[in-house]
């Protein structure tokens, strides 16, 4: 069936709405790369098994990632007329437990968040769950709004993670999906989309934030009658999974915005440039491409409009540079992924030397929403120059781990302590790195700042994708430097003198500190080395390089120091500065650490206290872990 | 005998050719259906598609998906991204890189039952320190729990 | 832009003006300022990957450093050449690529005309390929045969021969050691009766070209008339399918033809 008028859609809608809000009982799983790593995929089976063999009349479905990754696999259950209950840490007993409440009717103890109506953001609009009155049980499962992780969050680009079914168009049009291009097809102009996009303030989420209706323009304004849209889906920064996540729980917004732009440019041709490690978001787009084109919202006269768009996958081949703009056009053209200078820049003259917008995932997804709430909805939230909302991938030492959306202007603090819940084990927070490789560490003492292009950058850092790395006392910042220096170093495509042999050599001077070699002028040396890369590499990637470096001397200058000159690690992390030894007063002579250390380094009889022969120690740390009674100190 | 069956190459060439497939698109394919990039089949490509040889070097040898050894049976990804790193990722593949006989926590054993490589960030930063073997990924790991994980690949292997 | 397609600029503190799409190195040597370049070569397509030949560029309020050899220049932008910022970068470039090849001479002539050493903090390496790409581009552009490209990437890239082994495709024709500048590809031209060991173990008799780099060595072929030996006889082979000439075209070298 062609969908070619609203009537179409509408009819659309109807079917997902079926699905999305049955009669009987549905049942929803979390099936993103993060909750099949942890089991989803057999807890989705079991329960799928379960109602069958039991007759339950209820609807089993996958869902994107709703965010709590740290309580994945989490199962959602909708009974008729009554909220929506969320179930974590889900295995194979839990399994059971749900299908026997099910078959008796009863409430399943132990949910974990209520929600009481279905957010349709794009209508501006709430369905309620609940209809009539709610057991008592349910109403005391406390509601998502109120829950500490959810409440500063607002979900944009997110809106439909965790509640469609990625794998079907319909339930994305049942939450407005796809009107916002008939309607923009049926009575806007290219212009009334760039000016609104521009108005709306929407900013480059991919890292660099430039404002995205600007690019639009200068490639709708060059030469030419062929140009394309490319959305960069490269995520290469360690630690972000924002991007995966919208691609693998909502596809559809990402394509819904490519049509858009593609329209406001006068393109009519889209990229996809997916990495090689995100297998699921391939087979999900396949399948999101493929039911776009059956319906005829992607091809030739969408909506008898006249404007065709097609959208094509490229895979990339494990190259973080290839997140570079024109990188990433050289592996699409088929090329190895080395940038050229800019200008030309790729508005202008980009894939096969035509105009070409290239824009990240999150950017896209929030496209849509943009032209249907309008530029003045989107732009009253954020701040001054940063506006809507940005999502960020919220790990390392924190207790709530998960994706969170929260408006820009948000501080750093609210998203540690308020959604994070804080830093666990009773340990301190030290910093948060935000940016990826590209970014810098912020120290506790600058937690109040607010999220924000202009102000991150001023305190040494960027915005970024959206990594947000917590740090503790337990985290050397020297080695983080040397972490992100050496990436950096594996990754550069090494074509420009000061990042190819720059990158290398700061990283050698990061190894001889974190290696007891260091010395004061090895300090001055490396912050002269980081400015002058800074200023003379030839892309993104090499002038952001020395961002981590920088603003760990900038912050954490004693951390440098104790390693030159006190040889010492204050974390203990750097296994040449440390030494593992036992506490005598302390060990119970179980001899654990004797059978898993891999060199046989350690002596003592039984029940005695034992002892590391230093000489022999490869500081590998497993007797460390493995200590019942803590006796292994570093 | 040829490590690739030429009517498989040959169907990755014409989509070459008729510029449905890039090139790097194309040695992808040529990597899935043959396991890596095999030397004959790096060079049939070459001569059939004209494509020179050293260009194809070029790009095998820029991006790291691609392999111009055999790969093990088993492919075991240790995750190093900053969460990881964050949570002793590093100490992780040590571990792992001895309990493989892999002294340079990368490459192939000798048994060709495992290939051991290191990735940047699976996304699963949730469950940091994080391993992947084939399509199973291993959270919340700690040094002890990784020789089981190696069990059941051994033992899969011998039946 | 002027509407015959010349563009008009300033280069420190003189006017120039140009065809458009010309660069600003192109434009700098016709109004006879000297910036210093290495991976550079008017023969070949430009890289822009040394960074040696950087210069400062503002374009209304926005300033940037660029590469001159790859910015085709614009109307109405002021380039500066040798400031002070851009003197010290040059420096930076040099001092790190010094300490990858010390030996090469014309990394030691930059140091001297810049006035540094090589930085003593870090261990030289010893490699003299410094990945410019020239005999890389040379052999794709000019000579046409693409037997060499750049292999891995970032600190390890390199110049190389498929697998770094014997190149199947190489001709001999000498153009990547004559464009290579920093002497990083080794040549050599052995006479009759002369003998090479190579570094395999295997033995070259001459007369034959050899170079050391791709694993190639070459049986020169001799003139009819004179008897020199005076190219790789495969290199010979390929120009004439190449061209499509006479089997007998290079039987007579070129002192001997009439």
């Amino acid at each position: 069936m062609k969908v070619s008028s609203v009537r179409d859609l509408e009819k659309l809608k109807a079917k997902g709405m079926a699905t999305l809000c049955p009669d009987k009982i549905k049942i929803m799983v979390g099936m993103a790369t993060c909750g099949q790593s942890m089991g989803a995929g057999a807890v989705f089976d079991a329960i799928a098994a379960g109602v069958k063999k039991n007759k339950i009349n209820a609807v089993v479905k996958k869902t994107g990632c709703i965010g709590l990754c740290h309580e994945e696999p989490l199962v959602d259950v909708l009974l008729p007329g009554s909220p929506r209950l969320t179930y974590s840490r889900m295995n194979q007993e839990k399994v059971a437990a749900l299908l026997e409440g099910l078959r008796n009717g009863a409430v399943i103890k132990g949910a974990l968040g209520r929600m009481d109506e279905d957010e349709f953001l794009l209508g501006d609009t709430a369905r309620p769950y609940k209809k009539g009155k709610v057991k008592k049980e349910i109403l005391s499962v406390p509601a998502y709004k109120d829950l500490s992780f959810y409440k500063k969050q607002k979900k944009i680009a997110l809106r439909n993670c965790g509640t469609i079914d990625p794998e079907d168009i319909c339930e994305y049009i049942a939450k407005g999906g796809y009107f916002s291009l008939a309607s923009i097809l049926a009575k806007k102009s290219p212009e009334d989309v760039i000016a609104e996009v521009e108005r709306s303030g929407l900013r480059g989420r991919g890292g660099a934030g430039f404002l995205t209706g600007r690019k639009w323009r200068i490639c709708r304004e060059a030469e030419g009658d062929e140009k394309y849209i490319i959305c960069n889906a490269d995520e290469g920064d360690p630690g972000a999974y924002m991007d995966r996540s919208l691609l693998e729980g909502d596809p559809h917004t990402v394509i819904e915005g490519m049509i858009i732009a593609g329209f406001a440019i006068g393109a009519q041709q889209g990229f996809m440039y997916v990495r090689a490690e995100y297998p699921l978001v391939l087979e999900r787009l396949k399948k999101a491409l493929k039911q776009a084109e059956g319906y005829g919202l992607l091809g030739k006269n969408i909506f008898n409009s006249g404007f065709s768009f097609t959208i094509t996958i490229s895979r990339g081949a494990g190259a973080f540079v290839c997140g570079e703009e024109t990188a990433l056009i050289k592996s699409i053209e088929g090329e190895w992924g080395e940038p050229r200078q800019r200008p030309p820049f790729p508005a202008q003259s980009g894939l096969w030397g035509k105009p070409t917008v290239i824009n990240n995932v999150e950017t896209f997804a929030n496209v849509a929403p943009i032209m249907v709430r309008g530029a003045s909805w989107f732009s009253s939230l954020g701040t001054k120059q940063s506006k809507g909302t940005k999502v960020f991938s919220l790990v390392g030492k924190v207790n709530r781990i998960g994706l969170v959306e929260v408006p820009m202007g948000t501080k750093l603090k609210q998203l540690i302590y308020d959604i994070g819940g804080g830093i666990p084990n009773g340990r301190a927070l030290k910093a948060v790195q935000t940016g990826g490789p590209s970014g810098g560490c912020i120290p506790k003492e600058l937690i109040n700042l607010p999220v924000d292009y202009e102000v991150l950058a001023e305190a040494g850092s960027i915005m970024g994708s959206g990594g947000l790395i917590v740090m503790d006392d337990r985290t050397c910042m020297v080695d983080v430097a040397k972490y992100f220096v050496s990436f950096l170093a594996d990754e550069s495509c090494g074509k420009c003198t000061p990042c190819r042999v720059g990158i290398k050599r700061m990283k050698d001077l990061l190894e001889d500190i974190t290696e007891g070699r260091g010395s004061r002028e090895d300090l001055v040396l490396l912050e002269n080395m980081a400015d002058a890369i800074k200023e003379s590499a030839l892309c993104g990637l090499g002038k952001t390089a020395p961002n981590p470096v920088l603003s760990t001397l900038v912050y954490f200058k004693d951390e440098y120091l104790a390693h030159i000159k006190d040889k010492r690690c204050p974390a203990g992390v750097c296994k040449a500065l440390i030494t593992y030894t036992i506490d005598r007063k302390m060990c119970t002579g179980c001899g654990a650490c004797v059978k898993v250390c891999p060199v046989s380094a350690i002596e003592g009889e039984k029940k005695q206290p034992h002892m590391i022969v230093a000489e022999k120690c490869i500081k590998c740390g497993a007797c460390f872990e493995i200590c019942p009674a803590e006796a292994v100190v570093k | 005998m040829e490590s690739f069956s030429r009517s498989t190459i040959d169907g990755f060439i014409k989509k070459y050719q008729n510029g449905t497939s890039s090139l790097i698109a194309t040695l992808q394919d040529i990597q899935e259906a043959c396991g890596y990039l095999s030397r004959d089949a790096i060079a049939y490509f070459s001569a059939s598609a004209h494509v020179p040889l050293s260009k194809i070097y070029c790009i095998a040898t820029f991006y790291r998906s691609f392999s111009l050894t055999p790969r093990g049976k088993n492919l075991v990804s240790v995750c190093l991204g900053t969460a990881c790193h964050v949570k002793n990722g590093e100490n992780i593949l040590h571990k792992v890189g001895r309990d493989l006989g892999l002294e340079a926590c990368e490459g192939t054993t000798d048994d060709r039952l495992f290939t051991l490589e290191k990735v940047r960030c699976m996304g699963c930063c949730s469950m940091a320190p994080v391993v992947r073997i084939n399509d199973d990924t291993y959270g919340n790991l700690n040094q002890s729990a990784v020789p089981k994980l190696f069990a059941h690949y051994r033992k899969a292997e011998k039946e | 832009m002027e509407s015959n397609g010349m563009i008009s600029f300033k280069i420190d503190a003189i006017a120039v003006t140009v065809e458009q799409g010309t660069t600003i190195l192109e434009a700098a040597q016709q109004a006879g300022i000297s910036i210093p370049t290495l991976c550079h070569h008017e023969a070949l397509t430009p890289y822009g990957g040394c960074r040696l030949c950087i210069v400062e560029v503002a374009r209304g309020d926005n300033r940037q450093i660029v590469s001159a050899c790859a910015y085709a220049a614009e109307e109405g932008i002021r380039v500066k050449t040798a400031t002070d910022r851009i003197i010290r970068l040059r420096r930076f470039i040099v001092g790190l690529l010094l300490a990858e090849a010390p030996q090469a001479k014309v990394l030691q002539e930059l140091a001297e005309e810049l006035g540094i050493r090589a930085p003593a903090r870090f261990k030289p390496r010893n490699e003299l390929c410094i990945a410019c790409g020239r005999c890389i581009r040379a052999c794709r552009e000019i000579v046409g045969v693409s037997a060499i490209d750049f292999a891995k990437r970032g600190y390890e890239k390199q110049a190389a021969a498929p697998y770094f082994e014997r190149s199947e495709d190489c001709i001999g024709c000498g153009t990547c050691y004559a464009i290579c500048p920093t002497g990083a590809i080794t040549l050599r031209d052995i006479a009759e009766g002369e003998r090479f060991t190579q570094p395999d173990g295997s033995v070259v008799d001459g007369p034959a070209r050899i170079i050391d780099n791709w694993k190639v060595n070459f049986e020169m072929k001799r003139c009819k008339e004179c008897g020199e030996a005076f190219a790789p006889a495969f290199q010979l082979e390929y120009i004439k399918k190449k061209a499509q000439l006479a089997d007998d075209f290079f039987d007579v070298c070129v002192n001997c033809r009439p």
